[in-house]
């Protein structure tokens, strides 16, 4: 199997913009969480806004799509690419959840009202496919897709981007995922009931919800053999993938985790490492109640009770279509930092989950990082990162996976 | 990767069968609906009727979906139940010591589930931001559809939705490939739908060239090309397997090509042009016409949609598999290409299926035997 090294991350979020920024805000424990500001509303629920998005990716009225496009750009630059794409063989694999509906309000109470709307937000919405207009943007000639998973989207997007390059449609993938925070998801979530009014508090006993937040979260994938080729140290590899569907319900996890179990599963595999490898885990996290039992528990029953267990959405906000992108960013960093931070939030140990997430900042050791994605539509992710200078991931290829374990998946 | 099964929904009725129907009996004319928004215009629309949407057997486990998800629903099961897998697939019936085979699922949409999106804002507008209703905004999720076939089929495999404007179709069918290729399932449903609601139709008509005799007319190759908005869902059951039972035989996907596609000199049997007014100058068109080559368009069957690609891939596997070449539905022929003009038995090899966007970007979607 094609070994698929990481050569550059680009991020921003309510944590920061770029590596560096977010890093620097997760060791400081800070929370740039408040009031919505991008929009009115009668709706009291914290959230985590991008303060400012640099005017160079600003594009009006389309908010995902600037904050990908700064975080693309951000990638690239990290990984000593250039602007103009057009020579290179690249594919352009995003996930959103917002960018990926027709949802402008303004629009639509014309619409109601008057029979007529202006098509300037029809005209947005179909210049803002994230894959199409970001492919655009970089003069990407290769494959493009937008993946629409709901909250899983930025880590399917990069499983995706996987399969393309192992498969030669690509050499070099750009994905991740980026979502704005919108007022449909904030009423959505809202109606729900899983939105907390206070900072959330993953896997703690006294977790009321989740936060939303935005941002968007990249990563650059390419073949070793190229990133080598072109002089560029990897700064981590994807060395496995799993994605299981739980045929469950839509908006509730597997009481048991079944999918997640899967998609785990399938992803080690694909590492070719047990779970004793791993040092630590970058949880989907959201502080929903039932989220972050079901998570819990079955992190605690693959890893154990003792694996360093850390979610950033304290940091961030759950981010939706982004988190995936975001979350697989931070892993590699903190994969290449040799440290994870506090799981800002928890305090309180829950009886019902097995595990408790890290509370300060904590070294890790080379080696591998798995992060996790829960969605919408039950659907679950898993990426199997692993250290550049691990001398555990040399070129070792996982073994096939049985017949047996691929019908369990 | 090879074709085993096929489901449709589309405006004319459900199943390979109703497609296959369609096919033979040629060209039908729209609905024409009446908007609030045009008085005077009413709006050509190849619409699905509610009455092919109703299968309480299927759809028991799903029956708070909307429209778009039950579309889709159908169309996974239909095309599991054509292979004649569906015992092994769904059923798990294997042969002692035997483990079934895994299915993963790829769903590609422009538009998504607009209609339940905007039942999501009547209810900010009407009710309130703190008064909305959870189940129209689970619904208004693009992989909701996605979502509810796992759960009626049982699929516990990999499950993507995927939405772009430009060959939506095609991106999930090279996706698909890629799964088949790393063996992360050993079949994989792959489909498309999109509707036309209420709102689309107003933006269809403000944004599109709607051809008002309802009749697009593929082989005009106009810069300004008219188009009547249609809807629906078809899903192919893929498989690198190749020795499936007869029912299962459509043919082979043997490339998908999304940039630099260039003609080559062996002619396919058929080329099908998917030219139906959906994105823009279609001039360019008339060069995927291989000299040597019958060619067809079926749009006018079903509609013009961004994601309808799957449609017309449809038409040729039937094609491939029955060994006949259907007759195109509306024959205006201003330029003399080689249409297909009568439905008859031919011997088909080989069939490449061509879609535009925007005169210069191209996708080829390679069928074989």
């Amino acid at each position: 199997m094609k070994k698929v090294a990481i050569s550059g991350l680009g991020v921003i979020s309510a944590a920061g913009q770029g590596i560096s920024e977010t890093l620097e805000t997760f060791s400081s424990g800070r929370r740039n969480g408040g009031r919505v500001s991008l929009f009115p509303t009668a709706l009291s629920y914290p959230v985590f806004e991008v303060k400012k998005i640099p005017a160079q990716w600003h594009k009006e009225g389309m908010r995902t799509l600037s904050l990908a496009l700064c975080a693309v750009n951000g990638a690239l630059r990290d990984a000593g690419l250039p602007d103009d794409l057009s020579r290179l063989k690249v594919g352009v694999c995003l996930g959103t959840t917002v960018a990926s509906q027709l949802n402008d309000l303004d629009f639509y109470r014309a619409y109601r009202k008057t029979g007529k709307a202006p098509m300037e937000p029809v005209n947005r919405f179909l210049e803002g496919n994230l894959a199409e207009a970001v492919a655009h943007a970089f003069k990407v000639q290769g494959p493009s897709l937008t993946v629409v998973n709901a909250c899983s989207s930025g880590a399917d997007a990069i499983g995706a981007a996987l399969s393309w390059l192992r498969n030669g449609i690509c050499d070099i993938a750009i994905a991740g995922g980026a979502d704005e925070l919108n007022r449909v998801p904030l009423c959505g979530f809202g109606s729900l009931g899983i939105m907390s009014e206070s900072f959330c508090a993953p896997f703690d006993r006294e977790r009321s919800g989740l936060n939303l937040g935005e941002g968007a979260g990249v990563l650059i994938l390419e073949s070793d053999e190229i990133c080598r080729q072109r002089g560029k140290t990897p700064i981590g590899y994807l060395a496995g993938y799993g994605i299981a569907a739980d045929a469950y319900h839509l908006t509730a996890p597997h009481p048991e985790g079944k999918g997640l179990e899967a998609a785990l599963r399938k992803a080690l595999a694909e590492a070719g490492i047990t779970p004793d490898e791993v040092c630590f885990v970058n949880a989907h996290g959201t502080a929903t109640p039932d989220n972050d039992k079901v998570e819990g528990t079955l992190l605690a029953r693959i890893f154990g009770p003792d694996i360093k267990v850390l979610s950033t959405k304290g940091y961030t906000g759950h981010t939706l279509g982004a988190a995936g992108g975001l979350e697989a960013a931070f892993t590699v960093a903190a994969l290449r930092e040799e440290w994870i931070p506090a799981s800002i939030g928890f305090v309180h140990q829950d009886s019902e989950i097995p595990l408790a997430p890290v509370t300060e900042k904590t070294p890790t050791e080379k080696g591998y990082g798995v992060s996790t994605s829960l969605a919408f539509g039950g659907n679950n992710t898993a990426l199997v990162f692993a250290s550049a200078f691990s001398h555990r991931y040399k070129s070792r290829t996982s073994p096939p996976i049985s017949h047996k374990d691929r019908s369990t998946v | 990767m090879y074709i085993a099964g096929i489901g449709i929904i589309f405006s004319r009725g459900r199943g390979i069968e109703s497609f296959s129907h369609a096919l033979q009996k040629g060209w039908k004319p729209p609905q024409f609906i009446e908007h609030a928004s045009f008085s005077d215009k009413p709006i050509p629309l190849y619409a699905v009727d509610q009455e092919f949407i109703m299968d309480k057997a299927v759809l028991g486990k799903s029956r708070r979906a909307d429209r778009f998800c039950k579309m889709a629903v159908l169309a996974a099961w239909d095309a599991v139940k054509d292979s004649g897998l569906s015992d092994v697939l769904l059923n798990g019936s294997m042969s002692p010591g035997e483990d079934a085979p895994s299915l993963g699922i790829i769903h590609a949409t422009a538009l998504g589930p607009h209609t339940t999106t905007f039942r999501f804002l009547d209810d900010i507008l009407d009710y309130g931001e703190a008064n909305v209703s959870p189940t129209a905004f689970s619904h208004s999720v693009h992989n909701a559809a996605a979502s509810y076939i796992a759960s009626v089929l049982d699929i516990r495999g990999p499950t993507i939705t995927v939405s772009q404007f430009v060959f939506s179709f095609h991106q999930a069918l090279l996706l698909a490939q890629s799964w088949l290729e790393e063996k992360r399932c050993d079949f994989v449903l792959v489909g498309s739908t999109d509707e036309c609601g209420q709102v689309m139709e107003y933006i269809c008509r403000q944004k599109l060239h709607i051809a008002d005799d309802g009749r697009i007319k593929p082989f005009h190759f106009s810069a300004s090309p008219e188009a009547v908005p249609g809807e629906g869902s078809v899903f192919f059951l893929m498989t690198q397997e190749k020795n499936l039972p007869a029912p299962a035989r459509y043919g082979e996907v043997y490339e998908i090509s999304l940039f630099d596609h260039q003609n080559e000199e062996d002619a396919p049997d058929i080329c099908l042009i998917e030219t139906d007014g959906m994105t823009g100058d279609e001039t360019a068109c008339r060069n995927d016409i291989i000299p040597g080559a019958y060619v067809a368009g079926y749009s006018p069957l079903f509609g013009s949609f961004m994601a309808g690609s799957g449609f017309q891939c449809a038409a040729a596997a039937l094609m491939l598999k029955r060994q006949i070449r259907y007759a195109c539905p509306v024959q205006d022929n201003p330029y003399g290409v080689n249409l297909c003009t009568a439905t008859e038995p031919s011997e088909i090899r080989t069939i490449y299926s061509f879609r535009h966007c925007c005169g210069h970007k191209k996708a080829v979607i390679k069928l074989r035997r």
